[in-house]
């Protein structure tokens, strides 16, 4: 036997670990900025650049693509080199890696708030970034597959297996969601429209979570917890089932996004079940982490490694039992659109990911720059605040989901909303939003805490830029021997084959039906295209991130029904590219918007909504008044839209469509002059948008023949004509 | 409502069937398939993070606080 020495790259860990402190702070001083605006619109600065509507997709991007991603790629690149006791593949494919992620954050944090998004979560970047990040992407993947094949230890640890089901679920995520036909540099329409796309896009978004957030994340607890504890996972056999329970089960799950919906029964019942099943392998695998520390819980006391780890991997437990439970369709019910949303995914980002990046940096920085930690006093003072502010943050948000989800569908002794006024139900909220960004302040506080030792560490050591090691090099023909599991886990070509058609048989018999099927969708005849001032005003409504706050999408309770009107028909959205269901109501449904006020109201709404409704949380849009609408834009969206296929006749685009735009244009200016606005100039943005929310959910309303939509849907001369709000 | 939507697919009920047997068949064989496996191999694949092979440095004791 012969043994080789090489040498670890250590220079692009140190790189990522840079980035993710970095990132850490800018993304979650974004979700604060955010937080603060929910009691205190002003502290937008009037800068339309950081209102809550663009604020808010900057923060997510920010802390899941930069501040995790980064923490992902540095745990990821230290120990899958020695995992697989080789270098990484290629140092060029690394620094692409790194520097192509980064430059993909860089042009988030400038897009994002000039309003260039594609309004779909956690996908919002617009298409010249999703190309991008497709080519970075790959240049990882390369780099893990390539470092993997020349590895000099035979077996593949079950960390890696998290790492090969990443690397490929992420990239068909992205794709698939990502298809969108340009109609501008930075602007582009989804191919699929309204269920369709929302179905695409929650398998994305749910997956995105499952194969992001979690799955990397899990590989690198695999490693990195055995490490710190120094001893072996407590059972490697309860490893290799949780990956494949977990992978396979996690892929049908997104649908739980979107229970209640106009989407199709048996797609919410699948991805209901699915999500409930989920719960087995999440606690197999924290069990499996906490029970590693078996004997060692004097350590977990005194290192701070494993204090984050160990509050990581129970707040990995927390989020996985609650999700299962909010996938349950009379839990969901009460639960979504409200702030109980808001405190699950925060027990996962706060305390799953951000703990477990935080420990993967305590073990780390001592050990590449050859010193101890700085101070262990301030490591634990990062840990109480940390943890204080993940109860300061999800206690709160808990509250006010409860409250929020009860008051809406409370009804009166005689059978009245007890709350018709949605604003009131918001004012109750309002001080759980306080003490909410109390929490945010504490998390944020402990980071730059925990940021500052760090970097008092690498001061007083000196960095290694490449570890030295050594491994036998293995003799090639040992063919005979093998068998079982060692045959595929040393055949890292077929098992992410396997990966590959376990997650997607997944997706595959969830979304294809609904593309196959015409009948999921069945057509409603008087729902008709957008006219050319509302498809600007809908871009409007999508670059100021509306959406983010309002949903358009009218469940079947008579809770619902009773406040917004008519429930959602998926027949309704046939033109909706991309759909804006939306997934949070911190303001009303606006799905049944249309006709319900004058022009006029919008008008002064939209300008000062505190104006017309005391109290309001929603933030003012002056510059919607003082900018001109598009018009030379809208073209090349006509044309955009038809090729996703809108049917505007051939040509439309052409003089007829500024033409139609124009006259609508000029009859809002009448409207509103009916409500004594006198200056209101037909080519300010504010018109578009006010065509818009009076289009909203005005097509059933305008057609009997709807009442016969064949989707069973009540005739619509049954509705209720004035449902309070 | 959202039922009605469905009664005009044909046999869309399997889709879910098979999803669940599918998942079945994979969960069950990675189970037998790990419980075949040899405990010494589980143990040697268990300490495979405890092993990276670094070149042993001289002054491992002083420099490293845990
Ligand atoms: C920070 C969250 C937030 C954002 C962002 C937001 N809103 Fe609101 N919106 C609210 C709240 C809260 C209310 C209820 C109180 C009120 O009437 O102002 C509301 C009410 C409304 C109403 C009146 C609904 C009704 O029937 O009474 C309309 C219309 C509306 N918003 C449109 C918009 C549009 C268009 C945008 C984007 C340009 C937007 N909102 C952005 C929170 C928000």
């Amino acid at each position: 036997m012969k043994t080789e020495t090489f040498r670890y790259d250590n220079r692009i860990v140190r790189a990522f670990a840079i980035a993710t402190m970095v990132w850490g702070i800018v993304g979650m001083s974004a979700g604060l900025l955010a937080a603060v605006q929910l009691f205190w619109p002003e502290a937008n600065l009037s800068l339309q650049f950081v209102t809550f509507g663009r604020l808010r997709p900057l923060h997510t991007n920010a802390v899941i693509f930069a501040f995790v991603g980064n923490g992902m790629f540095m745990g990821v690149y230290y120990s899958l080199q020695r995992l697989c006791k080789a270098r990484m593949f290629s140092d060029a494919l690394s620094w692409i890696n790194f520097w192509g992620w980064n430059a993909i954050i860089v042009a988030a944090a400038l897009t994002l708030p000039l309003g260039f998004t594609t309004s779909k979560e956690y996908a919002e970047l617009e298409w010249p970034i999703d190309l991008a990040i497709t080519l970075i992407w790959v240049a990882f993947a390369v780099n893990l597959f390539g470092t993997i094949a020349k590895r000099r230890e035979k077996h593949l640890y079950v960390a890696i297996w998290f790492y090969i089901a990443t690397a490929v679920t992420v990239a068909v995520l992205h794709i698939v969601n990502s298809l969108e036909v340009p109609a501008g540099a930075f602007k582009s329409y989804s191919i699929y429209a309204g269920v369709q796309d929302a179905l695409v896009q929650w398998w994305y978004g749910h997956n995105a979570v499952a194969f992001f957030l979690t799955t990397p994340f899990l590989g690198l607890m695999y490693y990195f917890l055995p490490k710190a504890a120094n001893r072996p996972v407590f059972s490697y056999r309860l490893s290799i089932i949780h990956f494949w329970a977990l992978i396979f089960l996690y892929i049908w799950a997104g649908p739980h996004h979107l229970l209640y919906t106009a989407l199709p029964d048996w797609a919410q019942s699948l991805g209901m079940v699915f999500s409930v099943m989920l719960v087995a392998p999440s606690w197999g695998g924290m069990l499996n982490g906490l029970l590693t520390l078996r004997g060692a819980w004097d350590k977990v006391r005194q290192d701070p490694v494993l204090k984050f780890m160990v509050v990581a991997v129970t707040a990995y437990g927390m989020a996985t039992l609650e999700g299962p439970m909010l996938s349950i369709k009379s839990v969901n019910s009460l639960s979504h659109y409200t702030d109980w949303t808001i405190a699950h995914v925060h027990t996962g980002a706060l305390g799953w990911n951000g703990f477990i990046i935080f420990s993967m940096l305590y073990w780390l920085v001592p050990r590449l720059w050859r010193t101890p930690l700085y101070s262990l006093k301030l490591a634990n003072w990062h840990f109480w605040l940390g943890l204080l502010g993940i109860m300061f943050y999800a206690i709160p948000m808990y509250w006010a989901g409860v409250t929020q989800g009860l008051m809406w569908k409370q009804f009166t002794p005689d059978g009245f909303l007890q709350y018709p006024n949605f604003l009131e139900t918001v004012m109750q909220i309002v001080p759980m939003y306080r003490l909410r960004a109390i929490g945010g302040t504490l998390f944020l506080v402990g980071t730059i805490v925990g940021v500052y030792n760090l970097v008092r560490t690498m001061r007083s050591g000196v960095f290694e830029p490449d570890t030295e090691a050594q491994a036998v090099v293995q003799a090639e023909a040992s063919g005979a021997a093998e068998h079982g599991h060692r045959w595929i886990e040393s055949k890292p070509a077929l098992f992410t084959l396997l990966a590959t058609v376990a997650i997607l048989i997944g997706g595959a018999v969830e979304i294809i039906p609904m593309f196959l099927i015409r009948s999921n969708v069945p057509t409603i005849s008087s729902v008709k295209p957008y006219t050319p001032l509302e498809v600007l005003g809908r871009d409007l409504y999508i670059r100021e991130g509306c959406v983010g706050c309002h949903s358009q999408m009218i469940r079947p309770f008579r809770s619902e029904t009773e406040r917004y009107g008519e429930y959602s028909k998926s027949g309704e959205y046939v033109f909706d590219h991309p759909f804006l269901w939306g997934s949070k109501r911190t303001g009303p449904d606006l799905q049944r918007e249309g006709g319900r006020y004058p022009d006029a109201w919008h008008y002064n709404h939209m300008e000062d909504p505190r104006s017309v409704s005391p109290g309001s949380i929603m933030p003012p849009y002056p510059w919607l008044y003082t900018q001109t609408l598009d018009t030379n834009a809208l073209p090349a969206r006509i044309a955009a839209l038809r090729k996703v296929g809108v049917p505007y006749p051939p040509g439309f685009e052409n003089g007829e469509a500024q033409k139609q735009l124009a006259a609508q244009a000029a009859k809002i200016v009448v409207n509103l002059r009916v409500g004594s606005i006198t200056n209101a100039a037909p080519n300010a943005e504010i018109i578009g948008l006010i065509a818009y929310l009076q289009r909203l959910g005005t097509d059933i309303k305008s057609a009997p023949a709807a009442a016969d939509a064949g989707d069973g849907s009540v005739p619509v001369a049954a509705l209720n004509p004035n449902p309070v709000r | 409502m959202i039922k009605n939507v469905l009664s005009d697919i044909g046999g869309v009920g399997l889709y879910g069937v098979i999803s669940v047997c599918l998942f079945f068949i994979v969960f069950s064989g990675a189970l037998i398939w790990t419980l075949l496996q040899r405990r010494t191999l589980m143990n040697e694949m268990g300490g495979l993070p405890l092993n990276d092979g670094e070149t042993p440095k001289f002054n491992e004791g002083e420099s490293r606080h845990e």
